[in-house]
């Protein structure tokens, strides 16, 4: 396997956008990351798409070839992966893979979702596809149900409590009012988020990301061609996919993400890091007790301990180990088709010097974490500078 | 068929379909053979640890209420 960087991104903001399609949110991200490489579309030898429910919210079905030949990319391979949350995490992967092997030079990864053209129940439904249809979703579990059963499980046997959950929206909510494309750029009190409409106890309004609009892409070569297409390229040093149980009732312990773990590890060793070098990092914060649990599953704190942990301020910009700047999918928000390749413009932005008012001091190694479901699916890259 | 609550949820916010039983109970219940299921509460609130019995089954899904 060969080097690879990440030689450009493009993002459009996050938010509800009545007026925008999903091809044309896509083809702003697309366009923004070909002009930024200084690639003509016409080069690209693979279009890899991440999306989860575009049939379900705009009933476009055939995604990938009807966004590529919009962006000028014809002929050559245009393929869309679904894997939930982890949809463009996932696409991510096996672009890098493509390109790690020597099958292709340059290829363009995007991740879109178009959301809000739907009711809330209804999003709801859509969303609920992405667990066990047959069992949990049937007895009318929801997405924030299920995370609602992993919280009460953690402070049962952690003694997290609903203050530890509300410091994590606290300080994503402040990250997000830094960043200029996220949905809801809003500060919040501790009062405020303890004091929020209850949506599946013990999760309340503010425990919840939000329903959005948008779309990311990044463009991959190897990294010895990378510099014909910027002064700045990222280098990936590591990607690593892994899988667990759809239904939460088949976990032997649902405190914890055996597909975070795994794909960490698998991770860590590619990279010959620890988790101790990770500079900073951009989980999948769907759920406040999301965050605290993959920052124990990443290794950055001990099993059980993520909820003081974030209580503390460690994950703040200043803290000891920075945790979703960009305000994470809490604040920036989640177009969950598009969350796990903005996660990866995230970082490349920090190790680029392009964070804005978002950038963190250090800022040369960079993880992030895209989970599908309820944990059956789990990305991690591992960026740094080339 | 008895059990005992692994973890719970009270949901507020429903798909449409479980709009009128709102809000309700879901539990992960741990059966006699070890082996869980999810299902739903009937009556009284549960907690983890509380012990439960199967009262009933609506389409494939495991209703249990509280024991005494």
């Amino acid at each position: 396997m060969r080097p690879v960087a990440v030689v450009a991104y493009g993002k459009t903001p996050f938010g509800a956008f009545p007026d925008r399609d999903l091809r044309s949110l896509a083809v702003e991200a697309g366009d923004k990351c070909l002009k930024k490489g200084h690639v003509n579309p016409s080069h690209v030898e693979a279009f890899y798409l991440g999306n989860f429910a575009g049939p379900s919210f705009v009933g476009q079905n055939h995604l990938a070839p009807y966004i590529s030949t919009a962006l000028g990319i014809r002929d050559v391979p245009a393929t869309r992966f679904e894997a939930a949350c982890a949809s463009s995490g996932s696409a991510f992967f096996h672009a890098y893979s493509a390109v790690a092997s020597g099958l292709y030079d340059c290829v363009l990864v995007a991740g879109v979702e178009k959301m809000t053209s739907q009711p809330t129940a209804r999003v709801t439904e859509i969303l609920a596809g992405a667990g066990d249809c047959s069992g949990e979703i049937k007895a009318g579990s929801t997405f924030p149900s299920l995370f609602a059963m992993i919280a009460r499980r953690h402070m049962y046997q952690y003694g997290t409590t609903r203050e530890d959950l509300a410091a994590v929206a606290v300080k994503n909510h402040a990250n997000g009012a830094l960043n200029p494309d996220a949905h809801m750029r809003k500060v919040i009190t501790m009062d405020q988020a303890l004091n929020a409409r209850p949506v599946a106890e013990p999760l309340y309004l503010y425990d919840c990301s939000l329903i959005s609009d948008g779309a990311a892409a990044v463009l991959l070569m190897p990294l010895d061609r990378a510099r014909d297409a910027t002064d700045k390229p990222v280098r990936i040093l590591a990607v690593a996919q892994a899988s667990d149980f759809v239904a939460l009732d088949q976990k032997k312990d649902i405190t914890t993400f055996p597909a975070v773990r795994r794909a960490a590890q698998k991770a860590y060793e590619a990279a010959g890091i620890t988790p101790k070098d990770v500079q900073f990092a951009e989980v999948h914060d769907c759920f406040t007790i999301a965050e605290i649990v993959a920052i124990e599953d990443l290794g950055f704190i001990d099993k059980g301990c993520g909820g003081e942990f974030e209580s503390a301020g460690m994950t703040a910009r200043d803290g000891e180990k920075p945790i979703n700047a960009s305000g994470g999918l809490k604040s920036k928000g989640h177009p969950v088709g598009a969350t796990g390749v903005a996660q990866i413009c995230d970082i490349a932005a920090q190790i680029r010097c392009e964070a804005g008012d978002m950038q963190l001091k250090r800022h040369s190694l960079g993880l992030a974490q895209n989970l599908g479901g309820s944990g059956a699916t789990c990305v991690v890259t591992i960026l740094g500078q080339a | 068929m008895i059990g005992t609550i692994y973890t719970d949820t009270v949901v507020h916010l429903a798909p449409e379909a479980f709009a009128a039983d709102v809000p309700y109970q879901v539990v992960i219940v741990t059966l006699e053979d070890g082996s869980r299921t999810t299902g739903r509460i009937l009556g009284d609130r549960v907690a983890i640890d509380d012990r439960v019995e199967h009262v009933e089954t609506r389409d494939g899904i495991p209703f249990f209420r509280k024991l005494p």
